[in-house]
């Protein structure tokens, strides 16, 4: 019955699938200490010994049985399914396609018993079962992989590639299991070292490179963000360390790794507006929750889930993605821009040879690497940093920064940042604002670029990409909050459109009101337009033209008038339209009031299109140039 | 004193009243192109004149699209000539000498020497050949020296053409691609002369009646420039001067304070420009006539209270909402900028008899209107929320104004 219902996979198709199973089984038997042993990529040798729970005399050749396994004993457990492995047909299928030998003591046996097989799980009989020498815990270890089935045999890759596979599997059992030590070692040389009990973050970076500690940003979100019985910890990289594919993303549900669709779209959702199209953000996630919550059981290696509810999953990653890239300082630096790692290999866990960021100002919690002094560092010039990065600036000091009317506080006000639970994180003492920025000169270059300095260099900035950026993140604050002022025409405006065109007008008309536009067919090649946004009109911008070009790009095959993504094309055109050109002389006035937007708004460092709206050249950076460091 | 200057190789010499002629080239400057591959057309044409012992000196300058030509009398012309002189150094040099009364102007080949009590300048110029022939205003009006014979020619009081411009050209379109919408239509039919300027969002139409004396009664009707009639207004000295307007296919000529008939062609200044191309919105459909809710307005308190209410207004939130109560008989004018604040002003109503009715406009558009108001009653007629207001001052303004969509 119980075998019925698990539905029968391939579980074991390379060596990199047996350390998987094997390495969840150790796990699941309680161990602190997991040693991986691979010869020839795991072809020769898979050998994986534990410290766990072991398994009893009896039961040693009921653990090699098919379907014979001992975690589940009614079909109602599938409901609750808390382990790993709970697939007993592993041990089994690796027996049929290898010569594998089990060795294991339970705490209080006085010996080990071992059990050997030649490709043939159906002769674990009791009476192979003989005495051994060993230390509590168990000891798989699995040789000559598909000796028998030369044909899968065939299938396999280089011993390199293998290996890289059986490693990438160790890399990511032990993100997910930061109290356990792990030690990988091929062909005698040690990869992979992690101690036990680390923290999640330590883990993270001892595995993923401790180069990338200012690159990456701390996420969490549990019960007190509302996050509705999901707890979720991470790591997010940078826009700079964003990847070509999707393969520096890891993504653990209650300790399992898995890929989701609806966990990417999250996480990509946050970074929209930061990342150029076809980047993916670097990001390691784990999210606990109930196991009534989610379906493991849609694929044979489990790399798959169906969450009950997966708008809640949806929301609380976003949010939290969104609410740590608000908090930090986005700025690249030309070290960054020349990252070689934006066309490296995309298969690589680590970026290519990141260089270390000086200053370390730019990860929101104090890293609890990289050496006392260097924590001590970070948190003096975090206290003077304009905007503290884990405070997040509201709404209401963009509009006060648009009007430049500063408050009686002076400089933009500020609201409490949203709860945040990690340990890590230090307390924000209350009523600390941030400390006003000095009034650095601007400079404005060929009437297309400013340039000033903050603490940490040189800031340049793309003047029409920042005023649009800050222009789209008001006009979005607006429209969510009501639809656009709009000022009626006398006579309509008459637009010259194609019939496909004339035709969409009404389905549009929903989007447009929202905007302040209010347009309607004149006939099959013609759109009369009655309404139009006060704004655009004071920006002169012409209405028969936007519409037009509104048009034009609603008649993408992309475009769904309804959706979000509709809405935020049509802000962004407006916000194009309506912000200062490149060539366009600003006043020295105008240049300061628009660099204090940019510490107003949120994700002021790229426009709406991904691209960089200022780059910074750091006082490193420069020393370097003129060769001082 | 730089060395002297021989009589020989001089052309035209002329004395004159030094701040009358910088008034002169401050006027013409405004015609000259800033930007323009050719020199001439940076410069001022000079041309002295003697008449029965009268001397007088003309100044001409063009863009290509405006010319403005003024005359400068007396002036003692010693010997009569052309000259084609950059604008600016003349304009810098007869504003610089201003301890002189009068100043010395001498043309030797295409230089000019200016000269004062201790300075001489020599300004190098062009052969004022080089400079573009402009018809004058009278071979325009009667088709004479090869010019285009205009369609109409009539006359007004500068009073009356000021009152015209001044209430309509605040109203047009500020550098839209609906070029028509650039320009002031001029409409004239019969005794009536009618000004209409729109931006699309309003329209402001302003009627007068011609003088007697004018004979023509043929319909016309051209876009003129909003430039045009700014500098226009600017050649105006007194109201009752007369100014001819006379109109061919493609341009407006203006000539201000010159008689008729045989005393014709004795004018202060002419400006020509280039129509504007292109048909003017058909304007008589958008002006409402069924509105059945009429305030009367004090104009200064209207304008007060408006400007008032638009003080909460910002970039985005433009407008302020009017909302008429007729129980209370009371108005009251609202504004809400988003994080910004609010404002309430109320104003009386006592003859306001209508249903409640709601209604947002952009403030600058009722002030705008306001402003060239003379009468100290204006009217204002509604209908809908959703329907352009209308405001009427006499029985020549109307003034059409689109609401905004208030949330």
């Amino acid at each position: 019955m119980v075998a019925a219902q698990i539905a029968a996979g391939e579980v074991v198709e390379r060596p990199a699938s047996v350390v998987k199973e094997l390495v969840e089984n150790a796990i699941d038997a309680g161990a602190t200490r997991i040693e991986i042993d691979l010869e020839q990529g795991g072809v020769e040798l898979v050998r994986i010994s534990d410290d766990g729970s072991g398994i009893l005399r009896d039961d040693l050749p009921l653990a090699v049985a098919p379907h014979a396994t001992s975690k589940i004993r009614a079909t109602s457990d599938l409901d609750h399914i808390a382990t790993l492995g709970f697939r007993g047909e592993a041990l089994a299928s690796i027996a049929s396609v290898s010569r594998l030998s089990i060795r294991s003591r339970t705490p209080d046996a006085g010996e080990a018993w071992q059990l050997d097989l030649e490709g043939d799980p159906e002769a674990a009989t009791p009476g192979r079962v003989r005495p051994a020498a060993g230390a509590p815990g168990t000891v798989v270890s699995v040789r000559n992989l598909f000796f028998n089935t030369p044909a899968r045999r065939k299938f396999l890759r280089t011993t390199a590639t293998e290996q890289s596979r059986c490693v990438d599997a160790v890399t990511q059992l032990a993100l997910s299991h930061p109290a356990v030590a792990f030690v990988c070692r091929c062909d005698g040389r040690v990869v992979i070292d992690v101690p036990r009990e680390q923290t999640p973050h330590r883990r993270a970076l001892d595995l993923l490179g401790p180069e990338l500690q200012d690159q990456l940003l701390e996420i969490s979100a549990d019960r007190y963000d509302d996050a509705r019985g999901l707890t979720l910890w991470g790591l997010v990289g940078l826009p700079a360390i964003a990847r070509a594919t999707r393969a520096a993303q890891h993504l653990f549900i209650n300790g399992r790794a898995v890929r989701d669709r609806t966990v990417q779209h999250a996480l990509q959702e946050g970074y929209r507006g930061i990342l150029e199209p076809g980047r993916f953000p670097t990001a390691l996630l784990m999210i606990e929750m109930s196991p009534e919550g989610v379906d493991v059981n849609v694929h044979p290696q489990k790399a798959e889930v169906r969450f009950r509810d997966s708008g809640v999953v949806h929301s609380v990653v976003y949010h939290a993605v969104k609410r740590a890239l608000a908090a930090a300082d986005l700025t690249p630096t030309l070290t960054d821009l020349g990252r070689p790692s934006r066309a490296s290999d995309p298969r690589a866990i680590l970026p290519g040879p990141a260089t270390p960021e000086p200053g370390g100002s730019r990860v929101s919690p104090p890293i609890d690497g990289g050496g006392p002094t260097r924590a001590a560092f970070v948190d003096y010039f975090r206290r003077f940093m304009p905007s503290g990065p884990t405070e997040r600036l509201s709404y209401d000091a963009i509009r006060e920064a648009v009007r430049g009317t500063g408050g009686p506080g002076e400089g933009p006000s500020i609201e409490p940042a949203t709860p945040v639970s990690t340990d890590e994180r230090p307390a924000r003492e209350p009523g600390l604002a941030p400390a006003p920025r000095p009034a650095d000169r601007v400079l404005q270059v060929h009437n297309s670029y400013l340039v000033t300095q903050d603490a940490e260099g040189v800031v340049i900035v793309d003047q029409h990409a920042l005023h649009e950026r800050v222009m789209f993140e008001a006009l979005l604050a607006r429209v969510l909050e009501r639809d656009l002022e709009s000022q009626r025409l006398l006579t309509p405006v008459v637009v010259d459109v194609t019939p496909a065109q004339s035709a969409s007008i009404d389905e549009l008309s929903p989007l447009f009101k929202r905007i302040g536009i209010e347009a309607s067919a004149l006939g099959p090649r013609q759109v009369g337009v009655s309404a139009f946004p006060s704004f655009l009109f004071e920006r002169g911008v012409d209405a028969g033209g936007f519409v037009r070009a509104l048009l034009d790009r609603a008649g993408a095959s992309d475009f769904a008038p309804g959706s979000e993504d509709a809405l935020r094309d049509v802000l962004d055109m407006m916000a194009c339209k309506a912000a200062v050109k490149a060539g366009d002389r600003m006043s020295e006035g105008e240049l300061t009031e628009l660099l204090r937007l940019r510490e107003a708004v949120e994700r002021s460092s790229n426009c709406p299109h991904g691209r960089p709206t200022t780059v910074r050249l750091t006082i490193r950076e420069l020393e370097r140039l003129f060769g001082r460091a | 004193m730089v060395g002297g200057v021989g009589s020989e190789g001089c052309w035209m010499k002329v004395i004159c009243d030094r701040s009358a002629l910088l008034d002169a080239i401050n006027l013409v400057s405004g015609a000259v192109a800033s930007r323009t591959p050719r020199p001439q057309l940076q410069c001022v044409k000079m041309t002295a004149t003697k008449d029965d012992g009268a001397g007088e000196l003309a100044l001409v300058a063009t863009d290509g699209e405006i010319s403005l030509s003024l005359k400068l009398g007396r002036v003692d012309v010693e010997r009569p000539g052309e000259a084609l002189i950059p604008a600016d150094k003349l304009r810098q040099i007869v504003s610089a000498e201003d301890d002189e009364p009068t100043l010395t102007l001498e043309v030797e080949d295409e230089a000019v020497h200016i000269r004062g009590k201790d300075a001489h300048f020599k300004v190098f110029g062009y052969p004022p050949s080089d400079f573009p022939a402009i018809p004058s205003f009278e071979d325009v009006a009667n088709g004479a020296g090869g010019a285009e014979k205009a369609k109409a020619v009539f006359t007004h009081s500068a009073g009356a053409l000021e009152t015209l411009i001044s209430r309509t050209a605040f109203a047009t379109a500020k550098e839209t691609s609906r070029y028509a919408i650039n320009g002031v239509l001029f409409k004239r039919d019969g005794k009536r002369l009618e000004l209409v300027a729109t931006d699309g969002r309003r329209l402001a139409l302003c009627r007068s009646v011609l003088p007697a004396s004018d004979k023509e009664t043929r319909a016309i009707s051209c876009i003129v420039p909003t430039k045009a009639l700014t500098m226009l207004q600017k050649l105006f000295a007194d109201p009752e001067e007369p100014v001819r307007i006379a109109i061919t296919d493609g341009q407006i000529y203006c000539s201000v304070g010159g008689g008729e008939g045989k005393k014709a062609g004795g004018e202060r200044a002419v400006m020509s420009s280039n129509l504007v191309e292109g048909t003017f919105p058909p304007y008589e459909d958008v002006i409402p006539k069924d509105h059945d809710k009429r305030v009367v307005f004090d104009r200064d308190v209207l304008s007060s209270a408006v400007r008032r209410a638009a003080l909460l207004t910002n970039e985005e939130s433009r407008g302020v909402r009017l909302s008429f109560q007729g129980k209370t008989k009371k108005l009251e004018l609202s504004s809400r900028a988003p994080e910004m604040g609010e404002a309430q002003v109320r104003v009386d109503l006592s003859k306001y008899d209508g249903d409640d009715l709601e209604i947002g406009f952009n403030p600058t558009f009722i002030t705008d209107a306001l402003k060239v108001i003379n009468d100290p009653e204006v009217i204002l007629e509604l209908k809908a929320g959703n329907k352009p207001g209308l405001i009427r001052s006499g029985t020549d303004f109307v003034y059409v104004v689109m609401p905004v969509n208030l949330q």
